[in-house]
């Protein structure tokens, strides 16, 4: 009988599943399923996780300390992200890894389909995070607050959080990703913070600040006259700038936004 | 000095002119510094540079690009900002500068600044202006992005130097490949004037090396670098005399970067080449860049890529493929045991697949199915390798049969390159074949007699 644990599609569920599933099947199968993202199949225990800090605690511990730090932040990363065979996948590298020599060289062993997979998910979401570092634009408030909305794939938010604190350590500023509905909160010379489980107001970040329009029409003016005619290609933009992104981008928006 | 500019001029009116002037200008890269922010100011820097959107024409926008002012005492023919010209002028003051760069930075529309210049009454007098714009945004405005900023030829030394402690890359364009065409085309510069300012940061930068190794918070001289750029078909030279000088620059001055920038013909002058129908030369300028990587990544040299009797790229393989081709003697070569550098020969192996590769095969030896998870381009390495012993499947290595298969594959060309679009070979293809002569393909020629 497969075991399979069903967790929350968070690092904490999917890392206290895969405690779990360590400790009592590592050396046999076992899945790892995201909470209302199931699909039954025969032959197979559900259980549900414990979800505790804890247990993820102790399994980040592990995976530094026998698989490396490099190794840690490639599942990190593979954990944010949509795929739902994800935890599958890190539990199956997981076991791959005692296989070989040694641990701490197993994201090199792109020989192995799950490695590879792992692989794959990570670079995904490390992909993702560096588009939005790139395209994401922020808008200030009347309060001076420096706000913007996304909507990536993947969970982003952590993946970007340190480049922007280091970039902009004096401003307040929040980043809301609209797909997950979660916040990434910055306060002036403080560290960042995630929150999650609370609603947008949109009428308080649809007060923008007197400037901001003036410096909205500047930047406009600006990408529109750095194009050169004679080498007009939307294609070509249009392959390095998909237009999904496009609609939360200020250079983009016929119109206001808000 | 009577005023030229009777009104005064909006931010936004400014900011149209200086942009429009200063588009022509390629290079917006920003990368070759990794800085953290002090927590004290604003911004920072990553080495592999961030794009913050593209353009129109599909060109990245990194950095705020813009030209100090467009008011220049010079006429180069090539040049839009000629002082023969009329178009509308306009200047910025450092302060305008300061506000345009902080303020957009801070919405995270780019990752810093470009700035460039005409010359305004004196180079030095305009290095003095982009020195005090300069030094207003690092100093009162703790800015600590990107700058890269135009070394002025003919200006005074120390403001050079003083500029580049400010600034992250320092270029100094130079403008076009060979003497000749300089003086031909631009007439107030010489090829002295343009490197004298590029020998100087770059021994500068030398000396500021050991100076960061003795004291550790030594002030840092243009750390990512110097870089220049050339224009593309204005003059008559060939892509060999091109890329033999931009291999001369980097390894004589140690350039990062040679940018190539396609001819645009914005004025007419009889020292210029008509305009063409097709527009600027932009599937030349992709072949350099190509070439340029080859020779920055994969050791090549340019006499290995082109020589006196073949000075021009092949307009339908790109310059690895045709060296591969030329060079079929060295290959297949065996995935599991080839050295990296041979490696990297490998038309569809590309650096980061190539290093891959050597980690992955000492865990075990790899297959086909393998490489193409760590991305080779497959369609066009096929050609060239043997896993264990065994090419993927049975394949001729002989030049007729390998080229037209390249041919077939559809190679990835920035979109509208040329205006050229890649299919598939068939044998009621009207190829043009007339043209194709003119350019002096005998590759095509013979693939397509084995068709025809």
């Amino acid at each position: 009988m497969k075991q399979v644990y069903i967790c929350h599609d968070t690092v904490t569920g999917i890392f206290s599943a895969l405690y779990d599933a360590w400790k009592e099947a590592r050396d046999k199968e076992a899945g790892i399923e995201l909470k209302g993202r199931i699909q039954q199949r025969l032959f197979c225990e559900y259980k549900v996780v414990t979800e505790t800090e804890h247990k993820a605690q102790v399994l980040q511990q592990m995976i530094k300390r026998n698989m490396g730090w490099n190794t840690y932040w490639d599942v990190y990363r593979a954990v944010l992200s949509d795929d739902d065979g994800k935890g599958e996948a890190v539990f199956r590298m997981m076991q791959e890894a005692r296989t070989v020599r040694d641990s701490t060289k197993i994201m090199d062993h792109l020989g192995s389909p799950d490695v590879a997979k792992v692989f794959e998910l990570s670079r995904r979401v490390s992909n993702e995070a560096h588009i939005y570092k790139e395209f994401i634009r922020f808008r200030e408030l009347e309060n001076g607050v420096l706000f913007s909305e996304i909507s990536p794939k993947n969970q982003v938010l952590t993946c970007i959080a340190e480049h922007f604190e280091d970039r902009f350590p004096l401003e307040n500023w929040m980043i809301y990703d609209k797909t997950h509905e979660t916040f990434l909160i910055h306060r002036k010379k403080e560290r960042c913070r995630l929150v999650c489980g609370e609603t947008l107001n949109k009428e308080a970040v649809s007060r923008i600040s007197e400037k901001e329009k003036r410096y909205e029409e500047l930047w406009k003016g600006f990408f529109g006259a750095i194009s050169i005619k004679e080498r007009e290609n939307p294609k070509l933009q249009q392959n390095r700038l998909p237009k999904r992104y496009r609609r939360e981008m200020t250079e983009f928006s016929e119109k206001q936004l808000y | 000095m009577s005023e030229r500019v009777p009104k005064r001029m909006s931010l936004y009116e400014k900011l149209q002119i200086l942009t429009d002037a200063a588009k022509y200008d390629v290079a917006c890269t920003s990368s070759g510094v990794d800085r953290k922010g002090d927590g004290n100011g604003m911004g920072n820097c990553s080495k592999y540079g961030i794009c913050h959107s593209f353009s129109a024409d599909g060109r990245c926008i990194s950095l705020l690009k813009i030209l100090f002012t467009n008011e220049c005492i010079y006429d180069c023919k090539y040049c839009i900002n000629r002082s023969s010209n009329d178009v509308p002028r306009a200047s910025f003051t450092p302060d305008e500068i300061c506000e345009l760069t902080m303020e957009f930075y801070r919405r995270n529309y780019i990752e810093g600044l470009f700035l460039s210049s005409g010359i305004l009454k004196s180079p030095d007098h305009t290095m003095e202006l982009i020195y005090a714009a300069l030094y207003r945004l690092r100093h009162v405005h703790h800015f600590q992005g990107y700058i890269h900023v135009k070394a002025i030829p003919g200006a005074d030394e120390r403001l050079i130097r003083l500029t580049g402690f400010l600034a992250d890359r320092m270029s100094v364009n130079i403008e076009l490949p060979t003497a000749d065409g300089l003086r031909l085309l631009a007439p107030h510069k010489s090829r002295k004037n343009i490197l004298k300012p590029m020998r100087l940061v770059q021994e500068k930068t030398k000396e500021n090396r050991q100076e960061a190794a003795v004291y550790k918070n030594a002030p840092r001289f243009v750390p990512a670098g110097q870089s220049t750029q050339m224009i593309i078909g204005a003059t008559p030279e060939t892509d060999y005399q091109i890329l033999n000088v931009a291999e001369a620059l980097y390894k004589k001055f140690d350039l990062k970067r040679v940018f190539y920038s396609a001819f645009v013909p914005v004025n007419r002058d009889s020292a210029l080449p008509a305009l063409r129908e097709e527009g600027p030369p932009l599937l030349r300028e992709h072949r350099l860049y190509q070439a340029d990587w080859l020779l920055r990544y994969y050791h090549f040299e340019a006499e290995e890529l082109l020589d006196e009797t073949n000075p021009n790229f092949n307009v339908f393989l790109d310059p690895k493929c045709c060296w591969a081709l030329k060079h079929l003697e060295c290959f297949p070569v065996e995935v599991n045991r080839a050295d990296y550098r041979m490696l990297l020969r490998v038309p569809g192996i590309g650096y980061r697949s190539a290093s891959r590769i050597v980690k992955a095969r000492r865990m075990g030896s790899l297959r086909f199915e393998d490489l193409k998870k760590m991305g080779v381009v497959l369609k066009r390495a096929v050609y060239f390798l043997t896993c264990n012993g065994k090419m993927m499947y049975p394949v001729r290595v002989e030049e007729d049969y390998i080229t037209r298969n390249l041919l077939n594959t559809r190679e990835r060309i920035p979109e509208g390159a040329d205006g050229m679009t890649y299919r598939q070979l068939t044998l009621f293809d009207d190829m043009n074949l007339e043209a194709v002569k003119s350019a002096g393909i005998e590759v095509l020629n013979r693939s397509s007699e084995v068709i025809l």
